[in-house]
């Protein structure tokens, strides 16, 4: 009998399906690893499985053969060992250990309502002690190192399990850690596991996927693509295909548009995690920044954009200089100077979803382009307009806000804001996150037009084939320097291989390569069937 | 008799942004743009017909049209930072008070030249407005700590300086800068609907307007297309005092004198008002007009209760009941639209 299963979960916002049907078995004493893009409905599971979410009629969830209810009433999940430890942990700083372990749970006495410290402070130790730990119980949370608090986390959802039972969930729980505590922090789910417990571990670090799962699903746009392969059958570059799917490289790569003139000099870029980085950018020319976090390529890109400040280095662009360690309250400096910069998040850094398309898309020159006492109707009607009609934004309606539009849809209103200040310097990070196949069909067009006529673009992001199609050379991030550059005819493969390997490691020729393909294509279909 | 006076009054600035907004979409809110009108209509013709002698008169008209001039300054005030998302501006009523004491105290009390009174008290409610966005944007202190704190340290300043009393003795002369008679209401209610205009005329039609709204929704938003947002919203505190300070200087010139004490119970009516805008013209959003409307919609309520012999703890239920349910309103309308 499983653990945990969850069979045939859907779920449904507005118009947006997050989840399709998705079914999921983790078995006793498994370590089960779940993986997938950004917005591909990772999060949204663990929220139904925790009772945030309601599903939609039709799926079900089972603990040990027992079926919840749905929506999962949080009470019931504890009951059944079902328990979560998220990213940030959930951990209260300012309280101590033992405080923080039986938060939630504190017993009152019957009469007084007062916590018995000396009872709660033994059930601690019991529960530390059944994982090996020694703590200090009247330690602030807040002094502990980052693998101690996550034992902490830990030690709350431990003490729930019935012996030989119980599942947890680590939403991102190990971003904090360092290598060393990594490795700590790995010891402890091993005894969790030894105890008898499941555990399903939910992360962007593929390499830890791969190092200590006994089985992968993975999840691409709210369907699971692969159920519980075994982990000893796939590596971390035929994971990361099966993430992006292979079905989105829909595009061929065109001639490089690349000319003479420079559009954008970088020299000595530093920042909190990127030293000495220099780049030329041509006119027309298309380069891509990626490498696995923290590796840069992303600090590059924020800080070319006027993002964020750098910790030294200057950018020129047409004949301005900006120093790029100097604090700004804003980027108009990069906006005049003709640098425009397409945010990740499109909701929190890119446009106000509480107002209107018109709005959103001309707020960049609603100073330069209207008079100071006037906006002026016009040219807004004609940029927004020529945007819509370009981008092929739905619906066509100048008005409607941006919060009504898909995720698509407010993607290319995004993209659109910028284009139509035809900058010389383009800065685009993750252009296709999360959009559909259609968006991203017209995002990659509108972003090659632009370079066709003669923007200098940097594209920064973890999609290698996007990377792939676009860029007439890409550059490759590790440990806050360009581990190496790839340039002509480039595949998602070779990017994908480049940013995982290390420099020292050989490249596997092109027969070895395919052969590997090949073995990987067979697991799959093995699998799946 | 009353039915004139709402319609000519909100509909004049409401025709102005009716060009821009000719689209399908407004015609899904039309019902809520404009549905307090109705209610207000309908409140009207309920106190006229129970209370026909009474309410039916010129008299009434001018009570509700007569003294809402600070009202309609402090609305304002609060309608500048809240736009920029400061949520809550508490010490609008207090620099008000402090602004409209210091004018008789300087004058009176110091022997002041009235115009030295009248400018000092400008420029101290302003500098109360800069040493506050000063805290709130470059110190990051909370908001809502910075202006209660600070609005209840004026109040005692203000009781400090007076001893507790309503200073007057203001040249009667000076009164004509508020009650001038102009067609029947004294001239300060013009001022408020040239501010009001002025406002709407800025949020609608400027760059700063737009740039306004974009920080109110997001700054981080906002920042990243190039707009200072530190300085709007610095701007914003600035401008809360300034508008502040020259709505007290036009109320105390009214009075003849003030007591510092007097303006807290402003405090409910402000957010009330302010909120209970969002309801109308555009609804979900702080706007100028629909705060406006609110003011005159509250006050015909106020005041019909009041001529019905209830007293005045009327004001306080009314006021309040009408911010708790303004709110609501105004929860909901942004949640459809989003």
């Amino acid at each position: 009998m499983e653990r945990l299963r969850v069979a045939d979960l859907s779920k449904t916002f507005g118009a947006a399906r997050v989840l399709r049907g998705v079914h999921l078995a983790i078995a006793p004493g498994e370590l089960h690893g779940l993986v997938g893009q950004n917005g591909c409905g990772k999060s949204t599971l663990v929220k139904i499985l925790t009772g945030v979410y309601t599903p939609d009629s039709g799926g079900s969830v089972t603990v040990d053969g027992r079926a919840l209810a749905l929506p999962v009433r949080p009470l019931d999940a504890r009951a059944a060992g079902l328990s979560v430890v998220h990213q940030n942990l959930g951990l209260v700083d300012d309280h101590t250990v033992w405080e923080n372990v039986r938060l939630g749970r504190y017993q009152a006495s019957r009469i007084g309502r007062r916590i018995n410290r000396k009872e709660e402070k033994r059930q601690v130790a019991e529960a530390l002690a059944r994982l090996g730990l020694e703590l200090d119980l009247d330690e602030r949370v807040g002094e502990l190192a980052a693998e101690d608090r996550a034992a902490v986390a830990i030690a709350r959802v431990v003490q729930d399990h019935v012996p030989g039972g119980g599942l947890i969930i680590f939403d991102e729980s190990t971003r904090a850690l360092t290598k060393k505590g990594r490795a700590r922090f790995f010891g402890l789910v091993q005894s969790v596991i030894d105890s008898g417990a499941s555990v399903l571990l939910i992360s962007h670090q593929l390499e830890e996927i791969v190092e200590v799962t006994d089985r992968v699903t993975v999840l691409r746009d709210g369907q699971v693509i692969e159920g519980g392969i075994a982990t000893k059958d796939t590596d971390e570059a035929g994971l990361t295909r099966m993430m992006l799917g292979r079905h989105v490289v829909t595009h061929s790569r065109v001639d490089s548009h690349a000319r003479d003139g420079v559009a954008a000099r970088v020299r000595n870029l530093a920042s909190r995690s990127v030293s000495e980085f220099d780049l030329d950018l041509k006119e027309g020319e298309i380069v891509g920044l990626t490498g696995l976090v923290g590796s840069g390529a992303v600090a590059v890109a924020e800080t070319i954009g006027g993002a964020r400040p750098g910790r030294g280095g200057v950018l020129t662009v047409g004949g301005t200089e900006l120093i790029l360690s100097k604090r700004r309250g804003s980027t108009e400096e990069f906006i005049r100077a003709g640098v425009a910069f397409v945010a990740e998040r499109r909701l929190e850094q890119g446009l106000a979803a509480e107002l209107s398309v018109t709005d959103n898309l001309t707020l960049p020159r609603v100073r330069s382009r209207g008079g100071r006492f006037r906006t002026g109707g016009g040219w807004q009607a004609q940029e927004t307009a020529a945007m819509i009609g370009k981008l092929d934004i739905k619906p066509p309606d100048p008005h409607a806000l941006v919060g009504t539009l898909s995720g698509g849809n407010q993607q290319k209103v995004l993209l659109g804001k910028w284009l139509v200040g035809q900058p010389s310097v383009l800065v685009l990070h993750e252009p296709t996150q999360a959009v559909d196949v259609g968006a991203r069909h017209d995002i990659i067009n509108a972003i090659r037009e632009a370079a066709r006529e003669g923007a200098g673009v940097i594209v920064s992001s973890v999609d290698a084939a996007d990377l792939a199609v676009l860029c007439d050379r890409v550059l490759v991030f590790r440990n806050g320097q360009v581990a190496g550059e790839l340039s002509g005819e480039l595949t998602a493969d070779d990017i994908i291989h480049a940013t995982f390997e290390g420099p020292a490691v050989e490249k596997p020729g092109p027969q070895q390569r395919r052969e590997e393909l090949h073995h990987q294509e067979l697991n799959r279909k093995g699998v799946t069937r | 008799m009353i039915a004139p006076a709402p319609a000519s009054t909100p509909s004049a600035p409401a025709a102005a942004p009716a060009p821009r907004r000719k689209r399908p979409a407004a015609l899904q809110h039309i019902g809520s743009r404009y549905s307090i009108l109705v209610v207000w209509a309908a409140l009207a013709a309920v106190y006229g017909v129970t209370n026909t002698s009474n309410f039916m008169s010129v008299a009434s008209f001018r009570a509700i049209f007569n003294g809402q001039q600070p009202l309609v300054f402090m609305a304002a005030a609060l309608m500048s930072t809240i736009i920029v998302g400061e949520f809550v501006d508490l010490s609008v009523p207090s620099v008000f008070g402090f602004a409209a004491t210091l004018v008789p105290v300087l004058a009176v009390s110091h022997g002041w030249p009235v115009w030295a009174a009248i400018v000092a008290a400008v420029a101290a409610a302003t500098a109360v407005g800069a040493i506050q966005g000063y805290l709130v944007v470059k110190v990051h202190v909370n908001t809502i700590v910075v202006t209660l704190g600070m609005g209840t340290l004026l109040t005692g300043v203000g009781i400090w300086m007076t001893n507790d009393n309503t200073i007057s003795g203001l040249p009667t002369g000076l009164g004509k800068i508020a009650n001038l008679d102009l067609g029947g209401l004294p001239v300060s209610f013009y001022y408020g609907v040239v501010l009001i205009a002025g406002f709407a005329y800025l949020m609608w039609f400027t760059p700063l307007g737009r740039h306004m709204r974009f920080v109110g929704a997001s700054r981080e938003v906002s920042r990243l297309s190039g707009v200072r947002v530190d300085r709007i919203r610095f701007g914003s505190f600035v401008v809360a005092g300034l508008l502040s300070g020259a709505g007290a200087v036009i109320a105390v010139s009214g009075f003849g004198g003030y007591n510092p004490t007097s303006s807290d119970t402003y405090l409910p009516q402000v957010f009330a008002v302010v909120f209970l805008g969002t309801a109308m013209i555009e609804p979900g959003r702080f706007n100028p007009i629909g705060t406006f409307i609110g003011i005159y919609f509250l006050e015909t309520g106020i005041f019909g209760l009041q001529l019905l012999q209830l007293q005045n703890w009327v004001t306080n239920v009314f006021y309040g009941g009408v911010l708790v349910i303004a709110v609501t309103i105004s929860t909901l309308l942004r949640r459809r639209s989003s």
